[in-house]
């Protein structure tokens, strides 16, 4: 079956979205108690994978707060219907953690001063149709162990490592064409993997 | 750094994608490890492409469940400190720039009615309040460990710190009342607590030093408008003061407020008011 023959699966929204976007119209409105709530919500998860993707405790503080502060100003920007207010949340920390690791590692070189610093994407991040919510992490971690081991250092490397796809192709001694292949081809797997766990 | 020549090799990353290679790089594009230029090339072949390219939803819909599987850390509280500090900041900053000239009125004590009216107007907390409750989150880190206040030499900001922890270990307690006190005339500000047993805590800094006898005095302004004296306390030259005194009714609505004297035992404030808030439960 190709990717065109089977429709895309959206989550639907659960109570607890529609929560998170009752608060989400209140931090647009500036309201600093809303602001609170969303940190108390979300802060072990913007916190664990600022943390797993940066390696440094301090880092991973102003990735957070930079994360958080950049979803109270641009709370406005959140767009209903491509994705839940807490993918849209984690997507800006997971950006920002990218980001970070990115201006701290020499072999990336010092960003052209001529180029915006941060790309628009990095700053707010596009957020996708989802996969179900209800998924845990054991599902999750089941669908990344059917991946082949390739498949799953070229996703891990590039999301939780920072690493582009070049940097990838050097490091791994891969050509870059093989490791497109296996970032597209690894998460697609694991698209159809988590749709058919969340059947 | 220039655009390098990344991914598509046999072509411009700036040139005009196709359909194919769009798919083709839909999952570096998701995982967001493209080079800028090649992102900027695929985001101008979106922007135009009559396909919807759904590939890049359905692979992009996978990068929330590799959440899930992050260990899960906590992170430090002194944390949420920092963020909620920086947001008050910045909103103070965006309520500073819109507000009103300062009025010329008359100075005249505030009766708790008419604060209750302006309060109800407002319909949500004010910025004040919100800086009471960081302070409040950072007087709860300073008893977890923070160790804001162990320097004998304190600056005038240090000094204030410490009084601020002393009013909100009074205002965490159950059924305490706090109360921000801003300058009418002039400069001083602070916060305070009523506990429920009627104890007033003050810090303030910012306030003009004392001379010689004279004194602030602290006045309590209950529902009949009359203000009734609380004790009074000299200011040094850094600006800060730190003030208990007990006997209050710790009811909501009534308005603390600092007169500038010319000795202790006032019995009637000698106007202008400096500095005054009233007590919420918020």
């Amino acid at each position: 079956m190709t990717q065109a023959d089977q429709p895309l699966r959206i989550r639907t929204a659960s109570p607890a979205d529609d929560a998170d976007r009752a608060v989400l119209v209140r931090l647009a409105d500036g309201e600093l108690d809303a602001l609170e709530h969303l940190y108390d919500r979300y802060k072990t998860m913007a916190y664990s994978i600022a943390y797993r993707i940066t390696n440094d405790p301090t880092l991973a503080e102003d990735v957070v707060q930079e994360a958080f502060l950049g979803a109270w100003r641009n709370a406005a920007r959140y767009i209903e219907g491509r994705g839940s207010v807490k993918t849209w949340l984690l997507s800006i920390v997971h950006h920002r953690a990218i980001d970070a690791v990115r201006r701290r590692r020499p072999t990336t070189g010092l960003p052209d001063p001529t180029e915006a610093a941060v790309p628009a994407a990095l700053t707010m991040p596009d957020v996708w149709a989802e996969v179900s919510a209800s998924l845990d992490g054991d599902t999750v971690r089941d669908a990344l162990a059917g991946l082949s081991d390739v498949q799953r250092q070229a996703i891990e490397m590039a999301y939780f490592g920072g690493l582009t796809q070049l940097e990838i192709a050097e490091r791994t001694g891969t050509p870059l064409g093989t490791v497109k292949s296996r970032m597209r081809l690894g998460l697609l797997a694991m698209r159809r993997a988590l749709d058919g766990a969340s059947r | 750094m220039s655009d390098r020549i990344v991914g598509m090799s046999e072509t411009d990353p700036e040139a005009v994608l196709t359909c194919d290679d769009v798919r083709e790089m839909a999952g570096a594009f998701v995982l967001g490890a493209l080079e800028p230029s090649e992102e900027r090339a695929i985001r101008a072949h979106l922007a135009s492409c009559a396909d919807a390219h759904e590939e890049i939803a359905e692979l992009g819909g996978v990068l929330p469940a590799l959440a899930e599987i992050v260990p899960m850390i906590e992170p430090p509280p002194a944390l949420k400190v920092r963020i909620m500090a920086a947001a008050a900041a910045e909103l103070a900053g965006r309520e500073g720039a819109r507000a009103p000239a300062p009025s010329s009125e008359p100075i005249a004590f505030p009766t708790p009615s008419a604060r209750a009216e302006r309060d109800a107007l407002r319909g949500r907390p004010s910025t004040g309040t919100w800086v009471l409750r960081i302070a409040a989150v950072l007087a709860i880190a300073a008893l977890g460990g923070w160790n804001l206040l162990l320097q004998s030499q304190l600056s005038a900001g240090q000094a204030y710190e410490q009084a601020v922890a002393q009013v909100l270990r009074s205002a965490s307690q159950p059924g305490a009342l706090t109360a921000i006190l801003s300058a009418d005339v002039g400069t001083g500000s602070g916060l305070a607590a009523v506990s429920s047993s009627g104890d007033v805590t003050l810090a303030m800094q910012d306030l003009a030093p004392t001379n010689g006898d004279q004194v602030y005095e602290a006045w309590v302004i209950g529902g009949d408008g009359t203000p009734v004296p609380l004790g009074s306390f000299k200011v040094g030259a850094n600006g800060t003061a730190s003030f208990t005194a007990g006997g209050l009714a710790a009811t909501a609505g009534i308005v603390l407020a600092l007169t500038r004297e010319p000795g202790p035992g006032a019995t009637t404030p000698t106007l202008p008011i400096v500095t005054k808030g009233v007590a919420t439960a918020g």
